[in-house]
């Protein structure tokens, strides 16, 4: 692709630095210079993109993401998808994350085996279009934990949602049937959930024998293992373990925020707290009134997670947006409405909660170094938005106000622009 | 979508007429106007007609109706064995079909006829994916796995490893198995049952070879209908066509090997069959294949040589009688890879004796009833859906110029651009260059 420079652009780099004017050169697929002068760069043989004053960022990273979850109302519903359909699913679902902003994924679990490496390696080999992703496995839980959807007269386990083991060495053979398929991460639901009511969000259910021999495997492969953690204990459980990514942490005691602010370095929080507000107040149409989601615990889980996450941003511990989109009271890409909530609810400024998703983004995805602001140097995955994110953060999930999408530098959503060609059958 | 005025093209309209000059009118997934300007016979649309609707001025390029590909494989994945075909994880599978349902359409065929998938649902999924909008791609019948016996065309199984998994057909023995293994597909949402009938020379079973009882055949097809689907046959030998006639079969796949009684008895039912020869297997396998091993030394000791040269016989002869050949077939194999399809019009005009006239029909009149959509698609007439190729040349002159994506100018499917041709965009933005 012919190199791009996008001039009159106000640059809001993903840093925390202000907003400011200037021009942008992508040369192949990395950002080769960010002018700050209103005067722009020469743009040689690049395209030029006048953005007329809209915000150029970096891409969104979403820190937490299913594409197979399928808007369905159960995790019986999604399991129920035949798999031909379900790849299909996928496929789609990933096109719509990068169309609506998001240039990298954290996979947080799939629904069959390989669902995620699939996608993934479709998009790496340029298959299909989709972000930058890491794959997940399915999800590892005990039997009654969470994921586990199997029923008495149907024990079979092509029925479960998540994968089911008893024991060190069942664990260990499934975390190395899903390293042998090729996955970026291994997924243990450490703590229950209030969606499962049989394992409710405070429970913790895995032997810390089962955690380590997983995590001794995830190690022995240079992979990463990324946990289910509502409960205090499952937080501090996984801390033990060395798994860096935590998502929920809904409820901490000080000895959690303790060993948590003790890692930071290397801890990641996702809480996905779309999910608990949706339950409470937006469930209704799907047969969850607020009094059945009070009494499933959602209220208790959803006062105690804006405290926890509130303490956890405080003390420096990066919290990252995105999480346990689609539900069918979470569609999928709504994702960036995480931005706003982290404002509202968490104690985030916009400028803390764009850093959240671009420059901890990066780090996230492991590509700190190159990824996740508007840097010379970096990858050019970026954002021309209509609009100002930082008075209204809103404007990052409307497909309007995204104007374009480009993604290794090749716009995946290409910028309104007037041919200047005429063509000889032309009307 | 807007409506679209095509001015200025020269129509092929699907009648076997010389194409002439005129306007076309398509309002929403329909061909509302076909009027000749040339000579001043029709008014064009009035004004009020066309108000709102996109005008493509085409300068004289040749407009014809879509494509139908009458033997498709979307799952063939381009690999030299059944085994490799077989062997590519369901998950890949999928999105391979995807990936090549999109190509056919970028290629001008609007329809295929789905001829046997290599996993239960791969077709059933993909057509229902196309028709819900998941993916882009053709109007599309989807076909059952091969249906073969023990040691048929098909059975990729080995001794050491005889799950049925490893095999790329459903094996079946005995007319109770056949019933079984046709219930499953049509529960499966299928538009046609395959049936290998005969053998196929590579595998081991040469193509004079006929494995199947009539028993069999039987009970395949009377379940079939039962439900309501069509049966296809693999039918490379003359008694495998025969019994496609006697038995009611209504597609016949290669039918390389006739007699003279195979072909009165065709002849016989001529509007109750159809025949995709799939030519370009026989072409490229016996001279084109050496890459993969398969010199024509091989290929011709495999028996493939003197079957073209029967093949091409039987052809001529049923055109001769009038009998529907249509083009397609086999195409996803290394050596005849997905999007070369259209050479099979090629085929047809050097080998088989037809003119580009009776080649393009083959592609897009008799594409319709081969659909099972009889002359709702295949013509350029008012009332017909709008499958629209606008080609940058004139098939007719040379029938190759279908070959060169880039000489196909637009692809419209139902009324919407699948490519639209390449328009001035009058609107100017902020962020223009």
């Amino acid at each position: 692709m012919a190199d791009t420079l996008f001039t009159n652009v106000r640059i809001l780099d993903g840093t925390g630095t202000q907003p400011y004017a200037g021009s942008v050169l992508v040369s192949g697929n990395r950002i080769r210079q960010v002018g700050r002068s209103t005067a722009p760069i020469t743009p040689g043989g690049a395209t030029v993109i006048d953005g007329a004053g809209a915000t150029l960022m970096p891409g969104m990273v979403e820190a937490h993401t299913h594409f197979s979850w399928n808007d369905a109302a159960s995790l019986g519903a999604i399991q129920a998808m035949p798999l031909e359909e379900h790849v299909l699913w996928c496929a789609k679902v990933a096109r719509r994350y990068l169309e609506a902003g998001f240039t990298s994924c954290v996979g947080a679990a799939c629904a069959k085996p390989r669902l995620d490496v699939v996608i993934r390696n479709a998009i790496e080999s340029g298959q299909i279009p989709g972000p930058r992703y890491l794959a997940a496995s399915q999800e590892i839980t005990v039997l009654g934990g969470l994921g586990d959807e199997t029923l008495p007269h149907l024990p079979f386990p092509e029925f479960s949602f998540g994968v089911n083991v008893c024991g060190a060495d069942e664990m260990r053979k499934a975390v190395r049937l899903f390293l042998k398929y090729g996955v970026d991460s291994i997924k243990l639901n450490l703590s229950g959930d209030n969606f499962t009511p049989q394992s409710p969000a405070e429970t913790t259910w895995m032997l810390d024998e089962e955690v380590a021999a997983a995590m001794r495997e995830v190690k022995i492969r240079g992979k990463r293992g990324i946990a289910h953690a509502r409960s205090s204990d499952s937080v501090k459980q996984a801390l033990r373990h060395g798994i860096d990514l935590i998502y929920h942490a809904s409820f901490v005691d000080n000895e959690a925020l303790d060993m948590l602010e003790a890692a930071k370095d290397r801890v990641f929080v996702a809480p996905g707290i779309a999910i608990l507000y949706a339950m409470l107040h937006e469930a209704e149409p799907f047969g969850i009134t607020n009094a059945m989601a009070t009494q499933m615990g959602y209220q208790i889980e959803w006062d105690a997670a804006l405290e926890s996450l509130s303490k956890m941003h405080k003390r420096g511990i990066r919290v990252l947006p995105g999480g346990d989109y689609g539900f069918a009271f979470t569609p999928h890409c709504q994702n960036a409405r995480d931005l706003e909530f982290f404002v509202k609810y968490l104690g985030f400024t916009p400028m803390e909660a764009i850093r959240a998703t671009t420059v901890y983004g990066g780090q996230i995805m492991m590509r700190g170094h190159e990824l996740g602001a508007v840097k010379d140097g970096f990858l050019a995955d970026l954002l021309l938005v209509d609009g100002d994110p930082l008075a209204n953060l809103s404007i990052l999930r409307d497909p309007k106000r995204i104007l374009a999408v480009m993604k290794d530098g090749v716009f995946a959503k290409s910028p309104a622009m007037a041919s200047q060609r005429a063509w000889g059958q032309a009307a | 979508m807007a409506d679209v005025l095509y001015t200025n093209v020269r129509i092929f309209d699907g009648g076997g007429e010389a194409p002439f000059t005129g306007d076309v009118l398509v309002q929403g997934n329909t061909i509302s106007r076909v009027v000749k300007t040339a000579h001043g016979q029709r008014l064009p649309p009035s004004s009020s007609m066309i108000a709102g609707a996109q005008v493509i001025d085409a300068g004289g390029a040749f407009l014809m109706p879509g494509m139908v590909e009458a033997h498709t494989h979307f799952s063939w994945n381009d690999q030299p064995s059944l085994d490799a075909i077989q062997r590519m994880p369901p998950e890949e599978h999928i999105l391979w079909c995807a990936e090549v349902a999109k190509k056919y359409l970028d290629m001008g065929w609007t329809s295929c006829v789905g001829a046997a998938a290599a996993k239960p649902r791969l077709d059933v999924v993909i057509r229902n994916a196309i028709n819900d909008g998941t993916i882009v791609g053709p109007r599309y019948l989807a076909a059952s796995q091969e249906i073969t016996v023990p040691g048929g065309l098909g059975d990729t199984t080995q001794p050491h490893l005889p799950q049925p998994e490893f095999a790329f057909g459903a094996i079946v023995s005995g007319a109770e198995e056949m019933r079984r293994c046709v219930r499953m597909f049509a529960k499966y949402g299928v538009d046609s049952l395959k049936i290998n009938l005969s053998g196929e020379s590579i595998t081991g079973m040469p193509g004079e070879m006929s494995q199947f009882t009539e028993e069999e055949i039987r009970v395949c097809v009377e379940e079939a209908k039962a439900w309501g689907k069509r049966v296809a046959a693999h039918a490379r030998s003359a008694w495998s066509v025969k019994q496609c006639v006697k038995q009611g079969i209504e597609v016949i796949y290669h039918a390389s090997f006739t007699d003279e009684e195979a072909l009165d008895m065709l002849e016989a039912k001529k509007l109750e069959h159809f025949v995709a020869p799939g030519l370009a297997w026989l072409i490229n396998t016996s001279h084109h294949a050496s890459q993969w091993g398969l010199t024509p030394e091989v290929t011709k000791k495999m028996g493939y040589h003197r079957e073209l040269e029967a093949a091409i016989d039987s052809m001529k002869a049923m055109r001769k009688r009038g009998i529907r050949i249509l083009p397609g077939g086999d195409y996803g194999f290394a050596w005849t890879p997905h999007g070369t399809n259209a050479k099979d019009l090629e085929y047809f005009v050097r080998h088989v004796g037809m003119s580009t006239m009776e080649a393009l029909l083959s592609a897009t009149a008799w594409g319709g009833p081969m659909m099972k959509m009889g002359k709702r698609i295949g013509y350029i007439r008012e009332g017909c859906l709008a499958d629209l190729l606008l080609i940058d040349g004139d098939p007719l002159a040379d029938i190759t110029v279908l070959q060169d994506k880039a000489r196909i100018l637009s692809v419209m499917k139902d009324g919407q651009w699948h490519r639209a041709p390449p328009v001035r965009n009058a609107r100017a933005t902020r962020w223009a260059a």
